[in-house]
C-alpha cells in the first residue's frame, strides 16, 4: 500500500484529491493537513507520498517540504494553481508538479511516476506491434512504423505510414506498453516518437509547439516539457 | 490647423538658426577686405549681431509662447530691433570710427538704420518664426498620427475581446450540463481543459500579433475543450511548413474560424469529421487555411466569425491580405493570406 498525506488549506481541495485516490486500489490516505507545519512534521517511515498545495497560510508547501531532512522526506507531488513554483519544486526533487484544476489523466500519470519511484511499477514488456481491428479483419502495425499517437475519445489513434489506425485502448494504457526511450508523452492526448520531432519552439509560458517530419504540428504541455527536452538532447548527442 | 504654442526652440538652436545671416554678412563684407577700418566695422557688426540675437531670440520666443499674433510680434520686434541697430551704430561710431568718418556721418546715418544690422536682425526674427512654426506643425502631425494609432488599437481591441466571453459561457454551460447529467469524469475533464485554455490565453501578451506557434498552442487548447465536448466525432490535424512556426499572425486569428468549423461543419454531422489547419509560405505571403468536413449543404466559417476576421485583417493589413471562403471538393475551406514576417518578440503593446 502507498501511504499518502494530503496537504491543502482548502477542505474542498483536499476532498477532491482524496476522492480521486479512493479509486486507486494500492493507495491509502493516512494523513491530512492544512498547512506547511503539518507537512514538516511528516517522515517517510510513516508516509510514502505527500500531495501538497504550494500556497497556504503560515508555512508554504515548499517550505514545509524543505524543513524535512532530505533522507527522511516522503516523495512529493505538488498540486497548485500557480505554475511559477515548478523550478523550486523540482529542486526539492518533487516527483511531479500538477496544475489546478486537476486533470484526471494527468493525476493518474503522476501516481504512475510515484509507483515507479517506489519500485511498484507493473510495466509490461514493450510491445513490438499492434493489432488493429478493421471490421472483422485484423491488421498489424509495427511499432517502428508509428510516428505519433493521439487520443481519440476513449481510444488511441496510431499514425503510421500516412494512415490513421484506431486502437481500442486508452492512451494511458498504451503509453505503458511503449519503450519510454523512443516514445514520449507530450500532451495529455498525444505521444510522439522522439526521432520524428524536427522542430521545437518553446513559448514564454513554458509550454511548447513541436513539428514532426510530416509537418504535423502539436502542442507540448509544460508538465511534459522537461522530459521531452531531456530526451531530445539525448537523441541529438548520441 | 490650430498651432500649438507650447512647442519652442532651445536658445542654442535659435542662435544656430541665426548663423546663415552671419554668413551673408561675411559675404557682403568681402569687397571691404582692402580697407582695414571698414573691415573692422563689418566685424564689429557681425559680433554685435551674434550678441543681439540672444536677447532678441528670447523675446520672440516669449511672445510666441504668450500666443502673440503675427502683427503684435511685428509691432514689438520691429521697434526693438531698430533700437538695437541704432545702439549698434552709436557704439561703432564712438569706439571704432575715425575722426574723419565721424565728421562725415550725421544723424541720418545713425537713425536711418538700414546700413546697420537692422535688416539682419529682422531676417533673424523671420528665420526663427519659420523654425517655430515648423516645430509646431511637426508636433501636430505626430499627434494626428498617434490619434490614428490609438483609434486603430481601440478598434482591434474591441474586435479581439469579443471572441472570448461567449465561448467561456458556453463552456461553463456545458460543464453544468455534464454535472446535471451525472457525468463527473467528463465534467472534471472539461474543467481541467478550460483551466488549461485560460492559462494559455491569460498569460499571453496583449499584442495584436503573435507567432504561429503561439496561435497553434492557443487553438489547440481551445480545440481540446471542443474535443472533450464532441469526443471522437471531432478530429483535428494541424500542419505547418518548415520555419512557419515563427511567422507572425494576428492574435486568435483561427479561433472564430475553428469555432465556426465545429458549430456549422462538424457538430451537425452524425459521422466523425476532421478540421485541417495549415500554415504555408508562398513567397512573401503566409497562407493560413482551415478546412472542415461538412454535412450536405452546411458550411464552415461564415457569418459573424468570418466578418470579425475580415475586419481585423482590414485593420491590420489594409491592402495586403486576402480571404476566401467556399466549398472545395466536399469540404468547406477558408483561406487567408497575409504578409509573411518573422518575429518571436516585438509584439506591439496595446496603448
Amino acid at each position: 500500500m502507498i501511504r499518502v498525506a494530503v496537504i491543502d488549506d482548502e477542505p474542498l481541495a483536499r476532498s477532491g484529491v482524496i476522492s480521486r485516490l479512493k479509486a486507486e486500489a494500492d493507495v491509502t490516505v493516512v494523513e491530512q493537513c492544512a498547512d506547511g507545519y503539518g507537512l514538516a512534521a511528516l517522515r517517510n517511515d510513516r508516509v510514502d507520498l505527500v500531495i501538497v498545495d504550494v500556497q497556504m497560510p503560515g508555512m508554504s508547501g515548499l517550505e514545509g517540504l524543505a524543513a524535512i531532512p532530505r533522507d527522511e522526506r516522503p516523495l512529493a507531488v505538488f498540486l497548485t494553481a500557480h505554475d511559477s513554483f515548478a523550478v523550486r519544486a523540482f529542486e526539492l526533487e518533487a516527483v511531479d508538479y500538477l496544475l489546478k484544476p486537476i486533470d484526471d489523466e494527468r493525476f493518474g500519470e503522476a501516481l504512475e511516476r510515484v509507483r515507479r519511484k517506489l519500485g511498484r511499477d507493473a510495466r509490461p514488456a514493450a510491445a513490438e506491434r499492434f493489432a488493429i481491428r478493421i471490421g472483422s479483419r485484423l491488421a498489424f502495425v509495427d511499432v517502428d512504423a508509428v510516428t505519433w499517437i493521439e487520443a481519440d475519445g476513449d481510444y488511441a489513434a496510431l499514425h503510421a505510414n500516412g494512415q490513421r489506425h484506431l486502437l481500442r485502448e486508452s492512451l494511458n494504457e498504451l503509453s505503458r506498453k511503449l519503450d519510454p526511450a523512443r516514445f514520449l508523452r507530450v500532451h495529455r492526448s498525444a505521444i510522439v516518437r522522439i526521432d520524428q520531432v524536427v522542430e521545437l519552439l518553446p513559448r514564454p509560458n513554458r509550454d511548447a509547439v513541436l513539428r514532426l517530419r510530416d509537418g504535423t504540428t502539436l502542442r507540448a504541455s509544460r508538465t511534459y516539457i522537461d522530459a521531452l527536452m531531456a530526451a531530445l538532447h539525448h537523441t541529438a548527442t548520441v | 490647423m490650430r498651432v500649438d504654442r507650447s512647442v519652442s526652440l532651445s536658445p542654442a538652436m535659435a542662435w544656430v538658426a541665426g548663423l546663415p545671416i552671419l554668413g551673408c554678412m561675411m559675404v557682403m563684407s568681402l569687397p571691404a577686405l582692402a580697407d582695414e577700418r571698414v573691415l573692422a566695422f563689418r566685424l564689429f557688426y557681425a559680433v554685435a549681431y551674434l550678441f543681439w540675437i540672444v536677447p532678441l531670440g528670447w523675446l520672440q520666443r516669449w511672445l510666441w509662447r504668450r500666443g502673440a499674433g503675427w502683427w503684435a510680434m511685428a509691432g514689438v520686434l520691429l521697434p526693438v530691433t531698430y533700437v538695437m541697430s541704432v545702439a549698434n551704430a552709436l557704439l561703432a561710431l564712438y569706439f571704432i570710427a575715425s575722426e574723419k568718418m565721424r565728421a562725415q556721418v550725421g544723424p541720418a546715418w545713425v537713425f536711418g538704420g538700414l546700413d546697420g544690422c537692422w535688416l539682419a536682425l529682422i531676417a533673424f526674427c523671420g528665420f526663427q518664426a519659420i523654425a517655430l512654426h515648423r516645430a509646431a506643425l511637426a508636433l501636430e502631425i505626430e499627434r494626428v498620427r498617434e490619434a490614428g494609432q490609438a483609434a486603430r488599437d481601440a478598434e482591434l481591441r474591441a474586435l479581439r475581446y469579443q471572441l472570448q466571453p461567449h465561448f467561456l459561457f458556453n463552456t461553463l454551460n456545458a460543464i453544468s450540463a455534464l454535472v446535471t447529467d451525472d457525468r463527473p469524469r467528463d465534467a472534471t475533464r472539461m474543467i481541467a481543459r478550460l483551466g488549461d485554455f485560460l492559462r494559455t490565453t491569460l498569460e499571453d501578451g496583449a499584442g495584436h500579433e503573435h507567432t504561429v506557434a503561439d496561435e497553434v498552442a492557443l487553438t489547440s487548447a481551445y480545440l481540446d475543450i471542443e474535443i472533450a465536448r464532441l469526443g471522437e466525432r471531432l478530429r483535428v490535424e494541424t500542419f505547418t511548413a518548415p520555419g512557419a512556426l515563427e511567422a507572425r499572425v494576428p492574435y486568435l486569428l483561427l479561433q472564430p474560424l475553428v469555432e465556426n468549423a465545429v458549430r456549422h461543419g462538424i457538430a451537425p454531422r452524425p459521422a466523425p469529421g476532421t478540421i485541417t489547419i495549415r500554415f504555408e509560405r508562398d513567397g512573401r505571403d503566409l497562407w493560413v487555411s482551415v478546412a472542415n468536413d461538412m454535412e450536405g449543404t452546411s458550411t464552415g466559417a461564415s457569418g459573424v466569425g468570418l466578418a470579425n476576421v475580415r475586419a481585423r485583417l482590414e485593420a491590420l493589413y489594409p491592402d495586403n491580405h486576402q480571404i476566401v471562403a467556399g466549398p472545395e471538393g466536399g469540404r468547406w475551406v477558408v483561406r487567408i493570406s497575409l504578409p509573411w514576417s518573422l518575429g518571436q518578440v516585438g509584439m506591439e503593446p496595446v496603448a
